[in-house]
């Protein structure tokens, strides 16, 4: 359960300060939304990944949303793949795509498109993009416990409610994900064999987990209300902190190189063209 | 005389849309330094009461709210909530829903930081009050990672930290094991007679609180009905067992003598000191063996089990159960025992060994085909609850199986009639009452007709009433022929229902005996931190060859050997 909040191990990231870490997202996310050549954009994918897995986010985890996102890539790589041509030509002033596989004419709506190996690369910038802002959430998020992220928030000025509302929904999450789990469990143990039971009848069964998912949720709400407010909970803007959030060396380092890294990627981009796509 | 700390004016109090009063007309004072116990069955406004002391009720209920609540001097409607917090300590059931902050310190200095206290402040409370609760070191641990006991122990220390006139503990030992229980308790009788901490604790704890409650308050039907200390409320016997409330073992054991003591003993020693000297010459009874001798149903061969972060939670498991059987899996809690039987129905593989179940390794079942045969109620029936009305409910498994719509109907009705749950057929099953929904999975599941059912930890969170129907239930249905495993660690529930008793402590089986025996082997007990009943510890003084187990067994000897004189019974 609690690998949903926190790394388990000590490094780097769990020291730095919140604030860098959202610099550093933020940094990654423009840039990965700057660079369209899935070269440079995969690299930035594969450096997100290495640091993941050196700051202690699991294989398993990250395998789990690769999974979860493979039908979407899937879908990206062929729409892309057939219909980015135009796309591709306005870009590149090419005037030919190189085609690898065209539909039967008398295909109902598809018929006569061609996938391009142009295109197909096209799709993997995409699939490359999403997976770097993907991989930097567990990388800033999972990092760092709730608390200090809370302590961050406020002293970024974000109203103590706010950053209190997003705290507790991370601290909430867990707990709806083992609710999640043990109505599943429940159904199976009705005698149901789900993973053998054809997709609609899944699904059917899936949609009725909300129900106890919802008032289990909203029973468990009002009890974490009922237990702030037995604490003096009011939202208090002029509260007191026990810890306090300080930027060490290594966040200015951080905030500084990644400040450094967008405006090199911004400056390469337009002067150099690098991380332009091109064929 | 000082002024009492807690003075409640013919106070009332009506949920929004209730058409009952959760509280009537109610009048008490509790003076400081007292350790006050709030008794009373499930429904009897124990919990509106503790709400009604921080003002929670009707603040943050609303609701109809009739007379005055004041603690220390706050009137509990005037001031906000948030105020009353410094003067109000609150320690609720649910360990999991209470904590919120991701680290012992933080949660501790939460009230504090929400009470503006400087920084300096809430560090020296902190080391403070972790000293008191006994959990110094442990600052940065996350409260996950803490026992049940040691969960409500933080709950406690928070409520202490901000130095409240008053400490509310609704139920708080309600979900614990009788060590986390035992922990609490302990910290309460400390903080309570040597630093005067007044107390105010609803609990079911009727052995518990006879010992540690300076006053009772019984409370049925939102109305209070006596009040008066643990010797005189507990003593009354009649009255206690008319509100579907369990006296002390000790006082129900005295109280079913032919002529007994003007005042009944409800404390353990009262009740040894009160017993005559051992008797002696009985005999031990004939230990039966409880053994059928059919081909066991499930068989556990050298189970071993380790967690995906590699905690052993199973070592060596050898067991069989047999049709029939009434078994008891007993143990504190992460001794194992949900993860024995978790390997049973397949929803956990074993590392190691392997389980059979009719003769055929679990490994060849699925989770659906092993459940038709094994029917399982997990500790929380609302995570078994998933359709609209009871009747959907219990029919879901037979229509998602495709049985023939007579059968449905006709093994439907038949569910509803065992549980008896006609009445509530067309209603929700989250509108009924926790003891009801638990009965609701049951039929769910008994319409498959399993041969064996396992009723994980069903009495947790009942009240005496509540907790004798579901074990009711178990016992119609062993007489059926099923073979049941309960999970428990309330011992003194089980007598009169199972039949052999599965001692399990660090993931091992530590005894496996008929019920009668295992309840006396109280060093095997006491290894594992479980509590014999009182009657069973009278039993043992008395006459411990014969191995006594119920008030009414202890009862029948006592009265006996005073008729003959001292002879044995």
């Amino acid at each position: 359960m609690l690998s949903w909040q926190t790394v388990p191990r000590q490094s780097l990231f769990t020291r730095l300060d919140f604030r860098s870490k959202l610099v550093l997202m933020l940094g990654v996310t423009g840039v990965a939304f700057l660079w369209e050549s899935p070269w440079w954009g995969g690299a930035l994918t594969l450096g997100t990944l290495v640091a993941c897995l050196a700051a202690g986010v699991t294989l398993r985890y990250l395998w789990g949303i690769f999974r979860l996102l493979l039908p979407f890539f899937i879908f990206m790589l062929l729409m892309q793949g057939f219909f980015a041509g135009p796309l591709i030509i306005a870009r590149t002033r090419q005037t030919a795509l190189t085609p690898l596989l065209q539909l039967p004419e008398h295909w109902f709506l598809l018929g006569g498109a061609t996938l391009s190996a142009e295109g197909l690369t096209y799709g993997l910038n995409i699939i490359f993009k999403t997976l770097t802002m993907v991989l930097v959430t567990p990388l800033t998020i999972f990092t760092t416990d709730v608390n200090a992220m809370l302590v961050s928030l406020v002293q970024l000025r974000i109203p103590y409610k706010v950053a209190f509302v997003f705290s507790s929904a991370l601290r909430f999450f867990p707990l709806l994900a083992a609710e999640l789990h043990g109505i599943l469990e429940a159904q199976r143990l009705r005698g149901l064999d789900l993973e053998r039971l054809a997709l609609p009848r899944r699904i059917s069964l899936y949609a009725r987990v909300a129900v106890p998912l919802i008032l289990g949720a909203l029973v468990k709400s009002q009890q974490l209300e009922i237990a702030l407010q037995a604490k003096a909970f009011t939202g208090d803007p002029l509260r007191t902190y026990l810890h306090e959030a300080r930027l060490r060396a290594a966040d200015y380092a951080l905030i500084g190189g990644v400040v450094l890294f967008l405006l090199f990627a911004f400056i390469a981009y337009f002067a150099w063209g690098m991380g332009r796509f091109s064929v | 005389m000082t002024a009492p700390l807690v003075v409640l004016e013919r106070l009332s109090y009506q949920y929004p849309r209730s058409e009952t009063l959760a509280l009537r007309d109610i009048s008490l004072e509790i003076q400081r330094g007292e350790f006050v116990g709030l008794i009373g069955p499930t429904g009897a406004g124990k919990t509106t009461l503790c709400l009604a002391l921080n003002g929670i009720v009707p603040q943050f209920y609303g609701g109809r709210f009739f007379g005055r609540a004041l603690v220390a001097g706050l009137d509990t409607v005037e001031q906000p909530v948030h105020a009353l917090a410094a003067r109000v300590g609150m320690v609720f059931e649910d360990p999991e829903t209470q904590l919120t902050a991701t680290s012992v310190e933080n949660e501790i200095a939460f009230a504090l930081e929400n009470l503006r206290t400087p920084r300096a402040i809430i560090r020296q409370r902190i080391a403070r009050v972790l000293a008191v609760v006994g959990l110094t070191g442990l600052e940065r641990r996350h409260p996950h990672e803490l026992s049940g006991g040691q969960k409500q122990r933080l709950a406690i220390a928070a409520a202490l930290a901000v130095e409240p006139a008053v400490l509310v503990l609704d139920e708080a030992t309600s979900q614990l094991d009788p060590a986390g229980a035992a922990e609490v308790f302990s910290v309460l009788r400390a903080l309570n007679r040597e630093q005067g901490m007044t107390v105010v604790m609803a609990s079911h704890a009727a052995e518990e609180l006879a010992e540690f409650a300076d006053r009772l308050f019984l409370l049925a039907e939102g109305v209070l009905v006596e009040e008066g200390t643990p010797d005189t409320i507990y003593s009354q016997v009649a009255l206690l067992e008319a509100h579907q409330l369990r006296p002390p073992q000790v006082a129900k054991t005295f109280s079913l003598l032919p002529e007994p003591p003007v005042r009944l003993p409800v404390r353990l020693e009262e009740g040894l000191a009160a017993l005559p000297k051992q008797l002696v010459g009985l005999e031990p009874p004939a230990v039966i063996s409880q053994r059928p001798h059919a081909a066991p149903m499930i068989s556990v061969e050298g189970l071993h089990h380790r967690f995906a972060d590699g905690t052993p939670a199973l070592t060596g498991i050898d067991l069989a159960f047999y049709p029939g059987e009434y078994a008891l899996i007993v143990g504190q809690n992460g001794t194992g025992k949900t993860s024995l039987v978790k390997h049973l129905l397949r929803l956990l593989e074993p590392t190691q060994g392997r389980v059979l179940v009719l003769g055929r390794d679990t490994r060849e079942w699925t989770v659906g085909t092993l459940a038709r045969h094994i029917g399982y109620v997990a500790q929380n029936p609302d995570q078994q609850i998933f359709n609209a009305t009871v009747m959907q409910e219990i029919a879901f498994a037979l229509r998602q199986l495709h049985f023939p719509p007579e059968e449905v109907a006709s093994r439907t009705a038949e569910a509803l009639t065992v549980l008896g749950l006609e009445a509530v057929a067309d209603q929700h099953p989250f509108s009924l009452p926790k003891g009801d929904r638990a009965r609701v999975i049951i039929a769910a599941m008994l319409v498959l007709q399993p041969q064996v059912i396992i009723l994980d930890e069903p009495t947790t969170g009942q009240d005496y009433a509540g907790a004798r129907a579901i074990l009711d239930l178990s016992r119609v249905l062993h007489e059926q022929g099923k073979t049941i495993i309960v999970i428990t660690h309330q011992l003194y529930l089980m007598p009169g229902y199972a039949e052999r008793v599965i001692v399990m402590g660090k993931g091992q089986v530590l005894l496996d005996a008929p019920l009668r025996q295992a309840y006396h082997a109280l060093g095997v007990l006491r290894d594992t931190q479980l509590s014999p009943p009182q009657a069973v510890l009278l039993g043992q003084h008395l006459c411990p060859a014969v191995q006594l187990l119920t008030p009414e067994e202890v009862a029948h000897c006592l009265a006996t050997s005073q008729a003959s004189g001292g002879d044995p019974c």
